[in-house]
């Protein structure tokens, strides 16, 4: 039997930390210690996947959770993401404004064009927009040419920044999917952080070729989309693994006296449907119950790492 | 390809035009049971295989076929007994292979609309000729079963092509289920006539809700009272369209009938509830409302 390549038992990069550049190991007790407003034990952060799925999206190479998956033309599945963009979204805007907390929304920037009179009401509710690629049918990854690539980020880039100005401080890669150059390209594109890549709890920095990006936790693993689109488990689930999440984060940044960071990632066509929406308020009273939180944007807590982890 | 279905503006769900229902109420609550054959030796699609297994799908057949023989006969009393009229979504077939059932959805007093011939018989690939050819052929045979005209449309497994909302429109026909990206009826561009939404679901759905998403009885009856609940009170508001699809080869299982029950008892506990067909809603929404709509979509939903 011929067997496997010589090299297939050769290991260039093994070795101390990382096998690769991007970012340097770091064990969670490693972390420096960081204080938050009032001297919150949580930053609340509540991420809103705002995607647009276009009828005609690519299949290959992976359908993003809440793509077509059904024949052509899936009016069964762009419909009802499109519900989110149109209604779920408003009642999202409904229970965080009655509780006072703000959100970042990972937003499709071809909405920005598609539904202006969206982006106005997102303004008014002063939603941060972070910008989540072009829309969920142009995927990064490594088969799109590095030219074709930048491009969807400058154009994605440009529709947000021309609605909503320098404000647009955050990535988000369509479906946590990114190519080896993503983060040169999002970095050369002026952001200031990037969310998705689902390795921690707390900030870190990223370094590219293009400069330096804070990378913001979000979980993949504790979402609506994976936990209840693609895991079809009950809305309870979610939202008692978001308290539990709450709770143990809430108990290690006593224990560490050092502030914790509580993401919820959630989608309008989810958790905005009529039968999820009192599960959803009632987990944003349990959460607001516990105390000692900071209600704060993705881009607010940014800064704040930022500022108390200057190199 | 289409990057989009074109057939709606839209509506953000803040500051719409309100609509009201008959008699004050904020909620119009509507039954859609599937009435379906599924054929034991369809013909395939290129798009979508019928069944899963070779066929015959002994399994797959037989499940359906309990709807007809068992299932439908014990949702029918259910929804009697707390006098809730159904509309039926049609596999116009059935008319053929099983008058029984017609005659006593009829007796009923039941809406009976197409769900297509078959739901073995998908509209993917089909000519326009062809597509308005069963359209036609559906409308005289409801008309002939039940002396019903045929006012809405659920394309067979959801399985529109391109062109199949044009054609219902030019067809006559007044509603169509197969878009799901509202909670209200609002209005369908089309390329000639009128055509509205109203809201079915696939979000309470018992085929996604029991089969896809496997959910016991209990939190099914569970979730499409929270559905309930949630739409009565934003019905204050303006009112809201709740539908209730079921398929009799799923609900109307021995395990599951309470389920039925247990939310149609608890729709019924609240005295602001418009009991609806589909006919009857697309008809007070066309009356009253749609011009509203369009004027607000005109003026750029302020």
């Amino acid at each position: 039997m011929k067997g496997l390549p010589e090299d297939y038992l050769h290991y260039p990069a093994r070795r101390r930390g990382m096998d690769h550049e991007i970012y340097p190991f770091r064990a969670l007790p490693q972390t420096k210690r960081i204080t938050w407003p009032n001297d919150a034990r949580i930053a609340l952060c509540i991420a809103v996947h705002m995607g647009h799925f276009p009828l005609d999206m690519p299949l290959k190479p992976f359908i993003a959770p809440g793509g077509m998956e059904r024949p052509y033309p899936s009016y069964w599945d762009y419909t009802l993401r499109d519900y989110g963009n149109r209604i779920g979204v408003y009642r999202l805007m409904k229970s965080l404004a009655a509780r006072s907390l703000p959100a970042t929304a990972l937003l499709s920037a071809v909405l920005a064009r598609r539904y202006p009179v969206l982006m106005d009401d997102l303004a008014a509710a002063h939603w941060e927009i972070a910008c989540a690629g072009f829309d969920m049918g142009r995927l990064h990854h490594s088969n799109v040419p590095l030219d074709e690539e930048r491009a969807t980020v400058q154009e994605a880039t440009a529709l947000l920044r021309s609605r909503f100005g320098a404000s647009v401080r955050g990535w988000h890669s369509p479906a946590h999917s990114e190519s080896g150059h993503t983060l040169r390209l999002v970095a050369e594109a002026g952001y200031s952080f990037t969310t998705g890549w689902a390795n921690d709890d707390m900030p870190y920095v990223m370094t590219t070729d293009a400069g330096r990006l804070i990378c913001m936790p979000l979980s993949q693993d504790l979402s609506d989309q994976r936990m209840l689109h693609q895991q079809h488990l009950p809305t309870e689930d979610f939202t008692s693994a978001i308290l539990a999440a709450h709770d143990t984060l809430d108990r290690e940044a006593e224990a560490a006296g050092s502030g914790r960071i509580l993401v919820v990632p959630i989608t309008p066509w989810l958790m905005g449907v009529p039968h999820r929406i009192r599960a959803f308020n009632t987990m944003l009273d349990g959460i607001i119950a516990r105390g000692n939180i900071w209600p704060a944007t993705m881009g607010q807590i940014a800064d704040h790492w930022r500022a108390q982890n200057p190199n | 390809m289409l990057s989009e279905p074109g057939h709606y503006d839209y509506m953000p769900w803040r500051r719409r035009p309100r609509i009201t229902w008959p008699n004050g109420a904020r909620i119009a609550f509507w039954v859609a049971p599937n009435i379906e054959h599924y054929e034991l030796n369809p013909p395939p699609n290129a798009r979508r295989m019928p069944w899963t297994r070779p066929q015959p799908d002994v399994l797959g057949y037989s499940w359906r076929d309990y709807g007809n023989r068992v299932g439908f006969w014990r949702m029918a009393d259910v929804m009697s007994r707390h006098g809730v009229r159904g509309s039926v979504s049609l596999n116009v077939a059935v008319c053929a292979h099983y008058p029984e059932i017609i005659e006593h959805c009829c007796k009923l007093g039941w809406e009976l609309f197409s769900h297509g011939t078959y739901n073995t018989r998908y509209f993917y690939g089909m000519n326009e000729d062809q597509q308005r050819a069963v359209i036609r052929e559906n409308r005289e045979t409801i008309k002939r079963a039940s002396g019903q005209e045929l006012d809405g449309w659920l394309t067979p497994a959801i399985s529109n092509d391109e062109t199949t909302q044009h054609i219902l429109a030019e067809e006559g026909i007044k509603y169509t289920l197969d878009m799901l990206h509202d909670d209200q009826p609002t209005p369908i561009t089309v390329r000639n006539g009128h055509l509205i939404s109203i809201p079915y679901s696939l979000e309470i759905n018992d085929v996604p809700l029991l089969v896809m998403r496997n959910t016991p009885p209990e939190r099914f009856a569970a979730i499409c009272k929270a559905q309930f609940d949630q739409l009565y009170e934003e019905g204050a508001e303006s009112g809201t369209v709740m539908c209730m699809p079921l398929h009799p080869f799923l609900i109307g299982q021995p395990h599951r009938i309470s389920a039925l029950d247990d939310v149609l008892r608890h729709v019924l506990a609240h005295d602001k509830v418009w009991l609806a067909t589909g006919r009857e809603i697309a008809a007070w929404y066309t009356e009253h409302h749609l011009a509203e709509a369009q004027s607000w979509i005109g003026a750029g939903t302020p």
